[in-house]
């Protein structure tokens, strides 16, 4: 027996105690293989998964400091087998190596060459391969490299990168740090993603992602490509990148559905990338206008499947992937890893909330009884109907109001999912609305009139789920989501947490209907929360006067 | 050692020296032994090993010892010369046939050629005597040529060095505590699965055994792999406490017996030191579940002849290779087993190979069983080796965790126990919340379901928060109180009851008045609603009873309308009148007709069988002959054999053949008629022509 603060489970799950006085040297010893899975109170649960472990063999650490790390902090003897499964995975990593050579150009070769004839009798990648060039080496079509990669990580087989990055057109770019400085975490960030080639950033909304993107894009002096999932968010990036670097705007193009233009950085979003035109994809050409030497992924979670296929023609360019979650709901985490690059940091939210980064945020459930009358139409609804039965009932609209006078003065918005909802909603506060149909300029104007304090309270469709950057918001009273989506609710508390002054407190309500399919879906949202750490407060919409 | 000794037939120990690739200290010390054993003698002529042994030596092909072949009777001197005069080709030819065991076949070589004119390489060496022809077809390698061909020694390894065990350098007490972790994970899973198995018994094959369906629930259930649930029910089983049973409803099931009970009711370290002891010494061979027997069929867990003699063997042989490690080394990973494999294959090199796959099986099973631990023997895994109960039961102990009586609580519902629980306190919490990971520590998760389980058992929502807070150390988090109270909430506001019939009431005075009439107590009426009364008595009993009662009750139909009590008026039907005179007469004239055409075509039959009795035909010409009587129109008789075995004659005119049945007219019964070809022994063409 150890007295350690980790417990090794027989599932591959670790569980850290966090109160124990050596958590957090346990925590910086797992934290480069395993995977953080949730984050309540007492006990952090980590997973390790083949994908970590290679993420790890990635990033330099080997099996023998894996199984150290375990044994070491282990409370339990950790299973035998789990350990020699920890070096048989990790072993599978790096067999298979792409190169360039000097006269055959990229190669794939193998100094296991068992594993090399399994993976090319493997019917996925014959195609991609050329000819044999000796007993361990054959040659793979350049513009394969993405999908063998993609393909032999499904095999398990996972291919160490070593063709290296085109240099891309040079541009002269740097961090313009006056009035503000790059954070710790920032720039460690960016280190490790700069060694590592190409990756992803994992770090929680309002932690500054978009200040490591420009961090990159000064470390790499090259033409930058940015991908972002809306306008809006393009809109932000550029002011952004004016603010925080060297460049200035003739030098940032947007493209997008109104303008196309192609500077030494362009902002693009990811809809207009996957516009189709009877069947062609119509902008396709943008990824080859110029000599790329960066491109940056914006809310990675979110890349649509398209741009994976096209991305998978962009290996030879330096990749920086940037998102809050890595938890994508069509659980394609796999190709984030193997078309951008495997996780290169993370943080989590508690501790760069204790550095003072993000606000702190209070959760709280309000429960509203549905009246009689609903409750017979929400019983006899199809079950198709009842979630937004459930979620728009009037109820709902007198606990907003209270909640809305509660925090009167304190820039607040409230968050639906449903249009008519909404536009009640803003009728009954007399305050504006944004929706899809707003237009941008109408948006842009909203927002900035809210970021400069002039309007306290928005009402806002899911449009402003992402990307938007809305520091001054205190209060976010959510109404309706998309049936509880682990991200969804992310984001959302996401919209809150860039740092206050003062150091204030946000608050993050959601109102729920009580014994619906609202209650069953907020109970995972709940579950979210929880998981990331943040308490979570259930009051009954009675009590509502009562609580602070 | 000694097969160089079958190899020279008959020697001068000098010789042996020589031919034996070792060293010669060594190898004096090896005839000196084999002469105390008796295996070998020394005879007028030179040593000699007994003949018995050279045939027990060259009988077993899977030996491993490949290419020995006694020396021909006097070998000729010059091989050297020979070999070095043969072609490449040849050379390599050769090679292979050392190789692969000494023997190989003429083909289409010839046996007497000389060597100028030998065409192919298999020729050439017999021409040179390289190989040496014998009865049927086979080609043998004397045995001076294959110790020319590996450089005038027997073997082309050196064989008096002991193959080293790969080992690495670990803290004992980390072998001793990742032991420790296995041993109780084996205690823990042995218990789970039995207990399980107790309650839902997986049925036993008909030839012995687990099918392999329980097998991987058992492993989904213990969440390990499928092979580790097969070592965990095989060594439960060799401790004695599963065995096969009948069930209450008479089928051959798995069960735990009542030995299971005492085991389990003792400490984990005597639990484990019986675990343990059972593994070493049983002759089941659990490695190898699920491979395939010499017939191709896969061995199940449990099959009563998946045991060898071998496997205790080959166990105590590889543990005792790790007792003679010092303490602090352990086997490398990854090189470490096979060394160990090598290491008793030189120990024991005439085992058959499947000894090979049992010791290293036994090495990995011992890592599952915790007697070892990172490769290296434990300390209590060393007192089992030595069949020492006490001492292992002393050595264990320090390394078991201990168990906890408490668990930590989050907000996101779940309940962490970091450590094994209390038995009382495991099996309440089970019943609460459902386990989502197991392994030293246990996470339960509440929800929804698990909480009303709960309630289903006769808990109450107060209980449960009492429970909660007793068993935590954190407090408890709201969401959670919200959960119990939420399910409490909805819990039981629908009811579900047994009765036979209801009785209701729009006037609620009529009911009252019934409920309290003194004759109603027999009724087994009860009120559930103001206008409701159910009773435990069928409807056909009840309304005459209310009737009794003065009441004018009216009966509700399923569908809820009002059933109207007619009395049906009781009518039989009229009996059958027996048949008419006429048609009685139709019938015996139709019988006469038929009986008539039966004699008549039976006539016929008798008319065209031949003097002799008819050859019975084959079933191709049968054929034959009813293709031509179909084209010819021919009316045939033939044998035919019917349902029950009875053979008759038929007059027949085939019309079609199809599908193997004939179709045809038969003459006895005037109608078209299938037969089966089959059945049709004889066919005979009827002389006379059609009427």
């Amino acid at each position: 027996m150890n007295d350690g603060p980790l417990i090794v489970q027989s599932d591959k799950t670790l569980l850290l105690e966090i109160d124990h006085p050596l958590a957090s040297d346990a925590r910086k010893a797992i934290a480069p293989f395993a995977e953080l899975e949730r984050s309540p109170e007492h006990i952090h649960t980590y997973r390790l998964t083949p994908l970590g472990l290679w993420n790890a063999r990635a990033a330099g650490h080997d099996a023998e400091q894996v199984v150290d790390a375990l044994l070491t902090f282990s409370r339990y003897a950790v299973p035998h087998a789990l350990l020699v499964d920890i070096a048989e995975t990790m072993g599978r990593y790096g067999r298979l190596r792409l190169e360039k050579h000097p006269t055959h150009g990229l190669v794939l070769s193998s100094t296991d060459r068992p594993v090399l004839e399994e993976v090319l009798r493997a019917k996925k990648i014959a195609g991609m391969l050329g000819n044999r060039v000796d007993d361990d080496t054959v040659l793979v079509h350049a513009s394969e490299r993405g999908n063998l990669k993609q393909a032999l990580l499904k095999l398990g087989w996972p291919a160490e990168d070593f063709a290296g990055y085109v240099d891309g057109e040079a541009h002269p770019i740097s961090l313009v740090e006056d009035g503000w400085a790059i954070r710790k975490y920032q720039q460690e960030a960016v280190e490790s993603f700069w060694h590592g080639g190409s990756g992803v950033v994992v770090l929680p909304c309002g932690a500054g992602k978009t200040i490591v993107g420009a961090a990159a894009m000064a470390e790499a002096k090259a033409t930058t490509l940015i991908l972002v999932t809306n306008t809006v968010s393009a809109r932000q990036w550029k002011d952004e990148l004016i603010k925080r670097t060297s460049l200035t705007a003739d030098e940032i193009g947007e493209y997008s559905g109104s303008v196309k233009e192609v500077r030494p950085v362009t902002i693009a979003t990811y809809q207009v990338l996957t516009t189709r035109r009877k069947g062609v994809y119509t902008h396709l050409e943008l990824l080859d206008a110029r000599d790329w030497g960066l491109i940056v992924y914006d809310e990675v979670h979110l890349l649509p499947a398209p741009i994976f296929r096209m991305t998978a023609n962009l290996q030879a360019r330096r990749r920086i992937g940037l998102t809050a979650t890595l938890v994508r709901e069509d659980g394609r985490e796999g190709e984030v890893f193997s078309l951008i690059g495997p996780k290169r940091y993370d943080a989590p939210w508690k501790d760069i909330e204790a550095q003072g980064w993000i606000a702190p945020a209070d959760c709280v459930e309000v429960r509203v009884t549905l009246p009689e009358g609903q409750r017979i139409a929400y019983a006899t609804a199809e079950p198709e109907e009842r979630y937004r039965l459930a979620s728009c009932t009037h109820a709902k609209i007198d606990v907003v109001r209270r909640l809305v006078e509660q925090h009167q003065g304190q820039p607040t918005l409230v968050i639906g999912q449903y249009i008519d909802q909404i536009d009640e909603l803003a009728e009954l506060l007399d305050a504006p609305v944004i929706k899809g149909e707003t237009p941008v300029k109408e948006r842009q104007r909203l927002f900035e009139a809210f970021r400069s304090g002039e309007l306290s309270l928005l009402v806002v469709s899911k449009v402003a789920n992402f990307s938007i950057d809305l520091p001054s918001a205190e209060v976010a009273i959510q109404v309706s989501g998309s049936f509880g989506s682990r991200q969804e609710e992310a984001q959302r508390l996401g919209r809150l947490l860039r740092p206050k002054a003062e150091g204030k407190t946000a608050h993050f309500y959601t109102v729920v209907s009580r014994d619906t399919v609202d209650a069953d879906f907020a109970q995972n949202r709940q579950r979210f929360l929880a998981e990331q750490g943040y308490a979570y407060r259930i009051i009954d919409a009675a009590d509502l006067d009562v609580a602070p | 050692m000694l097969d160089a000794l079958v190899v020279a037939n008959q020697t001068s120990e000098a010789e042996l020296v020589e031919i034996v690739h070792a060293d010669a200290g060594a190898t004096r010390a090896a005839i000196e032994r084999l002469t105390d054993l008796a295996l070998v003698w020394e005879s007028p002529g030179g040593l000699r090993a007994l003949s018995a042994v050279a045939d027990a030596l060259r009988g077993d092909e899977s030996a491993g010892v490949s290419g020995l072949r006694p020396m021909s009777p006097d070998p000729a001197p010059d091989i050297d010369a020979r070999l070095a005069a043969i072609s490449l080709r040849a050379r390599a030819l050769l090679d292979h046939v050392l190789v692969s065991g000494g023997e190989g076949t003429t083909g289409t070589a010839r046996r007497t050629v000389s060597p100028a004119d030998a065409a192919t390489p298999v020729e050439e060496l017999i021409a040179r005597r390289l190989l040496v022809p014998r009865d049927g077809g086979v080609l043998v390698l004397p045995g001076e040529v294959g110790i020319a061909l590996r450089g005038g020694h027997t073997t082309t390894t050196p064989r008096d060095e002991v193959p080293p065990l790969a080992t690495t350098r670990r803290e004992q007490s980390l072998v001793d505590r990742t032991a420790g972790g296995a041993a109780f994970d084996a205690v823990r899973r042995t218990e789970l699965l039995l207990d399980h198995w107790g309650l839902q018994p997986p049925s036993m094959l008909r030839g012995g055994g687990l099918g392999v369906r329980d097998l991987k629930a058992a492993a989904a259930e213990l969440q390990v792999t499928v092979p580790e649930a097969g070592l965990i029910i095989e060594v439960a089983t060799a401790a004695g406490l599963l065995t096969s049973a009948t069930d209450p409803e008479g089928n051959e099931v798995w069960l735990p017996t009542d030995s299971f009970d005492t085991w389990a009711a003792g400490s984990t370290a005597e639990r484990w030191v019986a675990l343990a002891l059972a593994w070493l010494d049983t002759t089941r061979l659990p490695s190898l579940i699920g491979t395939r027997d010499p017939a191709g069929k896969s061995w199940n867990a449990l099959a009563p002849d998946l045991s060898s003699t071998m496997a205790p063997d080959a166990r105590s042989l590889a543990l005792a290779q790790l007792v003679g490690l010092d303490e602090g080394s352990v086997l490398a990973t990854g090189t470490g087993v096979p060394s160990i494999v090598e290491r008793v294959a030189w120990l024991r090199p005439r085992r058959p190979s499947v000894h090979r796959d049992l010791v290293a099986a036994a090495v990995h099973e011992a890592g599952l069983l915790g007697l070892v631990g990172a490769g290296g023997l434990s300390q209590a895994g060393r007192a089992i080796v030595a069949h020492d109960h006490d001492a292992a039961l002393v050595a264990i102990t320090p390394h078991l965790p201990h168990p906890v009586d408490h668990v930590l609580l989050q907000a996101d519902l779940t309940a962490v126990a970091p450590g094994p629980l209390e038995t009382e306190l495991a099996r309440t919490l089970h019943l609460l919340a459902d386990v989502e990971s197991r392994g030293g520590a246990t996470v339960y998760r509440f929800t929804n379901g698990s909480v009303r389980r709960a309630f289903d058992a006769g808990w109450s929502a107060l209980e449960v928060h009492d429970f909660i807070g007793s068993v935590s150390r954190t407090p408890i988090p709201q969401p959670l109180t919200y959960l119990v109270d939420d399910v409490a909430r909805t819990f039981g506001t629908i009811r579900v009851g047994q009765a036979e019939s209801f009785l209701r009431a729009d006037d609620e005075s009529a009911l009252t008045e019934l409920m309290h009439h003194p004759k109603a107590t027999s009724l087994g009426l009860r009120r559930i609603a103001p206008t409701v009364v159910i009773s435990t008595m069928p409807i056909d009993v009840l309304l005459p009873r209310l009737r009794e009662l003065g009441t004018a009750p009216v009966v509700e139909a399923p569908d809820g309308s009002v059933r109207v009590a007619r009395r049906d008026l009781l009518r039989a039907r009229r009996p059958r009148t027996s048949r008419t005179r006429g048609a009685a007469q139709a019938r015996a004239q139709a019988t006469v007709a038929s009986v008539v055409t039966a004699i008549r075509s039976g006539d016929r039959a008798e008319a065209s069988r031949p003097a002799s009795p008819a050859i019975a035909t084959t079933p191709s010409s049968a054929l034959v002959a009813l293709r031509e009587a179909i084209e010819g129109g021919e009316t045939v008789v033939i044998g035919y054999v019917d349902n029950h075995g009875a053979s008759s004659d038929r007059v027949i005119e085939p019309l079609r053949l199809e599908g193997g049945q004939l179709s045809a007219h038969d003459h006895r019964s005037d109608d078209e008629r299938l037969f089966a070809v089959h059945r049709i022994t004889t066919v005979t063409p009827l002389a006379s022509p059609r009427t």
